[in-house]
């Protein structure tokens, strides 16, 4: 009879413990709460490390990036890639060297080489991309480069590129209405002749 | 009664009409379908609320949605009307040796047990549709017709966990419906009606006067009440007949789309009718804890709903907390807990009746 009532006092006061737990969980949420809302949030990046120095390190495969200030339209990146994801349109400049401004054409790289053709379209489909990083080697500018890394000095990494559409995988570097105004130009200079 | 009322009102208003059985149709109609809308609205809130109450004990977040677009709204506010409109459109699949009239049957009659009871639920002093003077005991005569249902859904499956389930649920809701009966004799024998408001106006005059405070055999039978119709709302700690692990959902497990959903409507609509009869009946019903202060029609209505869902939170604070029973544990503390227990409470309180007052 004892034990009898024993348990039903065991069990209550157990039951009342759980019930403590539960609610201070609940009232606790702010503090507790493990979810993380994605998109709107994310994981601070862990401090990379591989073993060895970044910089011996030149091929860490994240996504392409181009500066597009540097680029001299050489297309040796295009005729270089495996894949063909790469796909470049250049025009003439009218005077090698100089600065453009209609079309944000900047004459001469950071690593001082005079420009004498206008990148007017410069596309990387993403979807396609290898990621065999072929395309940075023959770049004499060094203007196409792999985000992160060693490169992360001029371009944090960028793992999580992910679209709601397709169409925005491929990248566009060429500035925007740099393909206008050079026609423009062109077109000018045509009907002076 | 709310029907006569409507009826003398409507044919007040249309004098042509006056008297016809057109009018009488429509005078039960509007109670019918603001019952409904009270229900359907009470089970979308309640589907949200105990999936946030779950994530946060779980220190998760639940439903969240950000701004607009494809996401739920803010805090995932939209999200049980998305699972509506999503249920809505689901296919209804009825399995092909199913026993189809019956299948069809079993969840409206499940919701008829659980959405009839609601006419008898006092939300204040006034509102209520049919205040019989039989009020606690229709409420539970009707409750049970919902195992019916059950076994119904459990049998025309005809899959043999949903027999299981059905059966689980037949043996489960008859043994506490004896508990919860005694512990309902209990207010009967203090109050001296079967009304619902009758037992409401009893305990008017504040906290101490509710019957849950009236004397220490009540305070123990509000909780073996509490506890055995979270059972017969087959709910988890209590929740073998459907048993998600072991059942696979048991008595609907066939079921899908808006027929399945009937059954979660009534389990919620089931929820709302128990939690109204236990703070009816021992939690003073509409009586605002202060007397004298908040105590008119409006704040009636807000003390009976804010009582009814703190009860219901508290089946939800259950439901994420304990494990679930196994069938033995189950009928163990029916038998040998609660109906002994609930068997001297009614001796106790007539004894203290009978000498203190």
């Amino acid at each position: 009879m004892v034990k009898y009532f024993r348990d039903i006092w065991e069990s209550l006061s157990t039951m009342m413990t759980g019930l403590g737990i539960t609610w201070m969980h609940m009232v606790r949420i702010r503090q507790n709460n493990v979810t993380l809302q994605y998109p709107e949030e994310k994981w601070p990046r862990p401090e990379r490390n591989i073993g060895f120095d970044h910089s011996n390190y030149n091929v860490i495969r994240s996504r392409l990036q181009v500066d597009i200030d540097d680029c001299i339209g050489c297309l040796k990146c295009e005729r270089v890639c495996p894949v063909q994801c790469i796909k470049i349109v250049t025009e003439k400049a009218p005077v090698r060297g100089e600065d453009i401004k209609d079309v944000g054409h900047i004459g001469v790289t950071s690593t001082g080489s005079r420009k004498a053709l206008v990148v007017t379209r410069f596309d990387i489909d993403m979807t396609e991309c290898c990621y065999c990083n072929l395309c940075v080697y023959p770049c004499p500018e060094e203007c196409i480069f792999m985000t992160g890394g060693p490169n992360a000095h001029k371009h944090p990494i960028d793992y999580e590129f992910s679209e709601y559409d397709r169409s925005d995988l491929i990248y566009r570097f060429a500035k925007k209405g740099t393909k206008d105004g050079m026609e423009k130009i062109l077109d000018a200079k045509r009907a002076e002749s | 009664m709310t029907v006569d009322t409507l009826f003398t009102w409507l044919g007040g208003l249309i004098p042509a009409m006056e008297g016809s059985g057109t009018l009488l149709v429509i005078a039960i109609l509007i109670p019918c379908l603001v019952l409904f809308l009270v229900v359907a609205v009470n089970a979308i809130v309640m589907v949200y609320a105990e999936r946030k109450v779950a994530a946060f004990m779980q220190d998760r977040l639940g439903p969240m949605g950000q701004g607009v677009g494809l996401h739920a709204g803010k805090w995932g506010l939209l999200q049980t009307v998305a699972d509506a409109l999503k249920l809505l459109t689901k296919e209804d699949i009825i399995p092909e040796k199913a026993d189809k009239l019956l299948f069809i049957l079993a969840p409206f009659m499940i919701f008829v047990g659980a959405f009839v009871a609601v006419i008898a639920v006092p939300f204040g002093e006034t509102v209520i549709v049919a205040d019989f003077n039989i009020g606690i005991f229709y409420i539970l005569a009707i409750g049970s017709m919902g195992v019916i249902g059950l076994i119904l859904a459990g049998w025309s499956s005809n899959n043999k966990w949903s027999l299981y389930g059905g059966m689980r649920s037949a043996a489960q809701i008859v043994s506490y419906e004896i508990p919860a009966g005694l512990s309902i004799i209990v207010i009967i024998m203090l109050t001296g009606t079967l009304s619902m408001q009758g037992i409401i106006q009893y305990q008017e005059g504040g906290l101490f006067n509710w019957i849950i405070f009236a004397n220490p055999f009540t305070f123990v039978a509000f909780f073996i009440f509490f506890i055995s119709v979270v059972a017969e709302t087959n709910r988890t700690p209590f929740d073998i007949p459907e048993a998600e692990s072991e059942l696979v959902g048991g008595f609907h497990t066939e079921y899908s789309g808006m027929r399945w959903s009937f059954f979660f409507l009534s389990e919620y609509a089931n929820m709302l009718v128990v939690s109204a009869v236990a703070s009816a009946g021992f939690l003073g019903g509409w009586h605002s804890p202060i007397p004298g202060y908040f105590d008119s029609n409006g704040w009636g209505i807000f003390w009976m709903m804010s009582k009814i869902v703190f009860l219901i939170f508290v089946m939800m604070w259950f439901r994420w907390t304990f494990p679930r029973l196994r069938v033995d544990q189950l009928m163990n503390i029916c038998w040998k807990v609660f109906l002994p227990i609930s068997l001297i409470n009614i001796f106790g309180v007539g004894f203290w009746t009978l000498i203190f007052g």
